[in-house]
């Protein structure tokens, strides 16, 4: 009886340290400032913990049916209190004050626990063994439970289920006590109910656990989610906002529906227009279809050949009736042939000419990407253009990464090709840049397809202008060997979110 | 539903038996191209095997490593066509073999050649020849590719193998006296690749101390750098600092002048300028021709192997210099030829270990303060974004205590000690790579390389093999201490024309 009994202190006591623990690191995540959450998490917690012993005073009878309610209180509250906090922080404003208002109610409850824990002991014990044993047993719960956590709990649970794991403990601690205190209880059967059904609760989450985390971080991206999928090669997002759909790569915004014809329009057209009977294209990325969509209108162009690396993607943007509608079912033209390759090694075997050709990858984020933003790859991209032929590079934003598209441009031209960088204003990105090349000269085409929502022949010119601001400044070429450009966006990027 | 009930419960054991092998699963493996018993054939002066036939060749070439294949190369390039080469394992290129399998390419020694500088014209000549460089441009395609070196240190990984975070402002004066020193001594140009160019105006008091005492007598005594120093003793002549002449110390840092950002690297290593080499003279190599003894027959050479006799008017003993005492007939033994003791294995890996601390994969990929040298990544060279399963060379060059107790331990202990050995110093850094590692496969060498020892360098038995003049000649980097490419493809053209003089061909 007596050691069970301890053990049972040694459970409540560990479990009251890890809610205190979850809450502290959850804050510390999600809001920052470890220091400042710690430390007032602590402090409220121990202050709530001295009302709660100050209350205790109040209980005068049925201690252990009021130990009980208690322990499945705490098991439920602090079982659950991890994926309310996330839930909060993800969908209201009120994250701080509920992670107060959680840390107080705990806090006030495991506050009662001990000091009726000796009062209900003190009947069997000397008064004196009762407080070292009690007190000892509490504070070995307190280190196991702090040792526990960093190095078991959040690496291999996570917060959520931490908590739940420790709720479990606490509503098992009660159901156990039904028995151990079954001399002193009245109503038993009403009490073991309780404490099976928290149990059975807690269990629940346990299982659902990966959903609950799954719908606070639906809340990062602005809009609701209507597709997400783990590919083999990234994280595909789609969000819908009214008509506003959006295709998120990694976290990344590739377009919304509201502009990217701004994006694609720009993309192809100042290029592709200025190639005198243009039969062959490559698109390379771009797996959207939206490229392809802008370049099916011109009607003379016999083949388009579609690299891309992930057919998770490609599949989606040919199947997908809202997108598409988006694309203009361009995948489901005849003219279009998609393969899925890694571009670099693909356009190295391929023995094609082309006569336009476009380069549309995600931004150079790693060192894995920049590859394909090097002398070596435009250099062998070089090698398909057609006589007259021209290539564009979508080139980030000149605005908010200057040095990077600079550094392109002096890529290109490392590469041995002629350059001719221009922006556009997109508003969803911001000022976007593009590099047209080739090894002739370049001059703004004439005439344009018709039905353009962005472009016009007289407007064109003006792309080719920048503003001091944007200016072109002198950037080394990105190389296989010494990839400035990688280091140059994280740099270019940093300065801006800081 | 046709299944039983039976057929079911067998089924379900069956899936469990299953899940069980996956959850345990076992890491395959072996020692490969083991060469002790050939070498101890040789030490142990086992009998030769009676010549069923004799070959009267002007030329013989003993040993098909770098320097064996540059003497060929030079020696087929002069327009010379009468000649062998005798190489005892079943693939040329010694040092630089490689192996393959599904995943990949990979070295099983040597794994890069530092950009050359302007004196290096034999390399330079060499890779103008193979397209690596053309127009003084190098081929951007061979540069290591970025990210090409990381460090494990306080427990994150840092750019670069030079220790750069959490040094006191004490370990950074340090730093910048031993890189001025090292400038000084670069600025003389007697450190030279060839090392032979310059060293007879090179400081030949180096010589005579430890690479370690001479930095302890610079006052250089910060524990990162002591460690960055006796990394790359270890990593280039496989021997603490305390066992390396000051002078090969010195050496490594004042020999180079980099010139573009490298180094040159192939996913095979430099077996790929193997693979270069034989394609020009793989028709006068004989793999699997081991000899055994080589003798003096009027003017001319006997060479022996197991069952076969060469005459030769002139030999290139391209060989680790160390045999020559037990193949070459009155050949007395060497004093000052000590060889470090290497091991290194090449790990399958199924998936990247995902570890806490995030860094890109590098290309060479170093812990600080472990014994080991850490890992070089043989898909680092793909052109391709995406790689999932890769094959890792990992370098353990095994330089605490003597070189001939660290060979018995080789020799002593079984396969599964040493991979056991390698996966708990990953883990350190990957806890997860048991779980992404399917196959190791280690290769034992008991004398991996010449150790450049106090002494070695000035050494005159060192001295006259490499100034020996006649139809006996030597050619292996052995002769020079450095164990590198740079210096065994000198030593191999070197023998080539000397060779070519004694036939009265210039």
């Amino acid at each position: 009886m007596g050691l069970l009994l301890f053990i049972s202190v040694f459970l409540i006591s560990a479990c009251g340290l890890i809610y205190e623990l979850v809450a502290g690191t959850l804050a510390s995540y999600l809001v920052g400032d470890s220091v400042f959450q710690f430390s007032t998490i602590i402090g409220c917690y121990l202050f709530s913990m001295g009302i709660g012993s100050a209350l205790s005073r109040y209980i005068h009878r049925g201690l252990v049916h009021r130990f009980i309610w208690i322990e499945l209180m705490i098991g439920l509250i602090g079982g659950f209190s991890s994926a309310l906090l996330f839930l909060a922080f993800a969908y209201t404003q009120a994250f701080a004050l509920l992670m107060y208002f959680i840390v107080t109610v705990i806090g006030v409850l495991v506050g009662l626990e001990i000091p009726l824990l000796m009062r209900i002991v003190r009947e069997r014990f000397d008064f004196r063994d009762a407080v070292a044993h009690v007190l000892t047993f509490d504070y070995i719960g307190a280190l196991a439970a702090s040792l526990l956590f960093p190095i078991i709990l959040v690496p291999k649970l996570g917060l959520v289920r931490s908590a739940m794991l420790f709720g479990i403990v606490n509503a098992g601690v009660a159901l156990w006590s039904t028995e151990l205190f079954a001399a002193q209880l009245g109503a038993r059967r009403l009490l073991r109910g309780m404490s099976i059904l928290v149990l059975a609760v807690l269990l629940a989450g346990m299982l659902e656990a990966k959903r609950i985390t799954a719908v606070a971080e639906d809340n990062i991206y602005a809009d609701e989610i209507i597709f997400a999928r783990d590919t083999r090669y990234q994280h595909i997002v789609l969000t819908r906002f009214k008509d506003d759909l959006r295709l998120f790569l990694n976290s990344h915004l590739q377009f919304s529906s509201r502009d990217e014809y701004r994006y694609h329009e720009s993309l192809v057209h100042p290029g592709l227009s200025a190639v005198p009977a243009p039969r062959r294209v490559l698109v390379l990325g771009g797996g959207d279809g939206l490229a392809l969509r802008e370049i099916l209108k011109y009607p003379q162009i016999e083949t388009v050949t579609l690299v891309d690396l992930d057919p998770e993607m490609t599949r989606l943007f040919s199947t997908n009736p809202m997108l598409t509608a988006l694309n203009r079912r361009s995948f489901l033209s005849p003219k279009v042939h998609v393969v899925n390759a890694d571009a670099f090694p693909w356009i190295d075997a391929d023995p094609n000419s082309f006569d336009f050709i476009v380069v549309d990858f995600p931004d150079p984020t790693n060192y894995a990407l920049g590859k394909l933003y090097t002398t070596a790859f435009y250099r062998a991209v070089a090698r398909h253009l057609s006589q007259q032929g021209l290539l564009v590079v979508q080139s980030t934003s000149p605005m908010f990464a200057r040095d990077s598209f600079w550094c392109i441009d002096a890529t290109l031209r490392q590469a041995g090709l002629k350059t001719y960088p221009y922006h556009v204003y997109v508003p969803s990105f911001g000022e976007w840049g593009f590099v047209l090349a080739g090894l002739r000269d370049y001059t703004t085409p004439k005439s344009l397809p018709p039905g353009l929502r962005f472009l016009s022949v007289a407007t064109l010119p003006t792309l080719f202008q920048f503003p001091p601001d944007m200016a072109a400044i002198p950037m080394p070429a990105n190389t296989l060997n010494d990839q400035v450009l990688v280091r140059a966006y994280d740099k270019d990027w940093k300065d801006i979110s800081h | 539903m046709n299944a039983t009930r039976r057929q079911f419960v067998a089924c379900g054991s069956a899936a469990l038996a299953g899940m069980a092998a996956k959850g345990e699963r076992r890491i395959a493996g072996s020692f490969v191209n083991d060469a002790f018993a050939a070498g101890h054939r040789i030490r142990d002066r086992a009998p030769v095997s009676p010549a069923l036939r004799e070959e009267r060749i002007p030329v013989v070439i003993v040993g098909g490593g770098i320097a064996g294949l540059s003497a060929a190369w030079r020696l087929q390039k002069r327009g010379f066509r009468d000649f062998v080469l005798l190489e005892m394992n079943g693939q040329a290129g010694g040092n630089a073999r490689s192996g393959e399998n599904e995943v990949s390419a990979y070295p099983w020694a040597a794994h890069y050649v530092p950009v050359p500088g302007p004196k290096a014209i034999l390399v330079r000549e060499l890779f103008e020849e193979l397209g690596v460089l053309r127009d003084g441009v190098w081929n951007e395609r061979y540069l290591c590719f970025s990210p090409q070196e990381r460090l494990f240190l306080y427990g994150k990984w840092q750019e670069g193998i030079e220790p750069s975070i959490g040094l006191t402002r004490q370990d950074r004066d340090r730093f910048q006296k031993l890189e001025d020193l090292f400038a000084a001594f670069r600025n003389t140009g007697s450190f030279t690749i060839p090392m032979e160019l310059g060293l007879e105006r090179s400081p030949r008091e180096l010589d005579r101390i430890s690479f370690a005492e001479w930095l302890r007598q610079q006052g250089i005594d910060s524990r990162p750098i002591v460690w960055y120093m006796n990394y790359c003793c270890r990593d280039d002549y496989g021997a603490l600092a305390a066992d390396t002449s000051a002078w090969a110390g010195v050496h490594y840092f004042s020999s180079r002048a980099a010139e573009e950002k490298g180094p040159l690297t192939w996913p095979e290593g430099n077996a790929w300028i193997t693979r270069q080499l034989l394609q020009r003279v793989g028709s006068f190599v004989r793999t699997g021709q081991m000899v055994r003894r080589i003798e003096r027959q009027g003017s001319r050479y006997r060479v022996l192997t197991d069952g076969a006799r060469f005459v030769a008017d002139a030999v290139i003993y391209a060989a680790p210099t160390f045999l020559a005492s037990y193949l070459i007939q009155d050949f007395g033994p060497l004093q000052h030829f000590e060889y470090s003791p290497w091991l290194t294995a090449n790990l399958t890996l199924e998936r990247a270990p995902r570890g806490a601390s995030t860094s890109e994969r590098a290309w060479d990929n170093v812990v600080a303060y472990s014994p080991t040298l850490g890992y070089v990544d043989a898909t680092h060279q793909t052109l391709r974004t995406q790689v999932d399963r890769t094959v890792w060379t990992f370098y353990w060059a095994l330089s605490e205590g003597s070189p001939a107790a660290n060979r018995r331990l080789l020799l002593e202990k079984d396969w599964s000690y040493w991979s056991e050995a390698i996966l708990h110093d990953l883990e350190r850094v990957h806890p997860d790579i048991r779980a992404c590692v399917s196959r190791i496969d280690i290769m034992r060498m008991g004398h991996a390389m010449a150790r450049p020892a106090v002494g070695s360098i000035f050494d005159p038995q060192r001295r006259a093999l490499s100034q020996a003049h006649g139809r006996l000649l030597f050619a292996n980097s052995d002769l020079s201490g450095l164990s590198i490419f740079e210096e065994a493809q000198f030593r191999g053209v070197q023998a080539a024309e000397k060779a070519l003089a004694s036939l009265g061909r210039t």
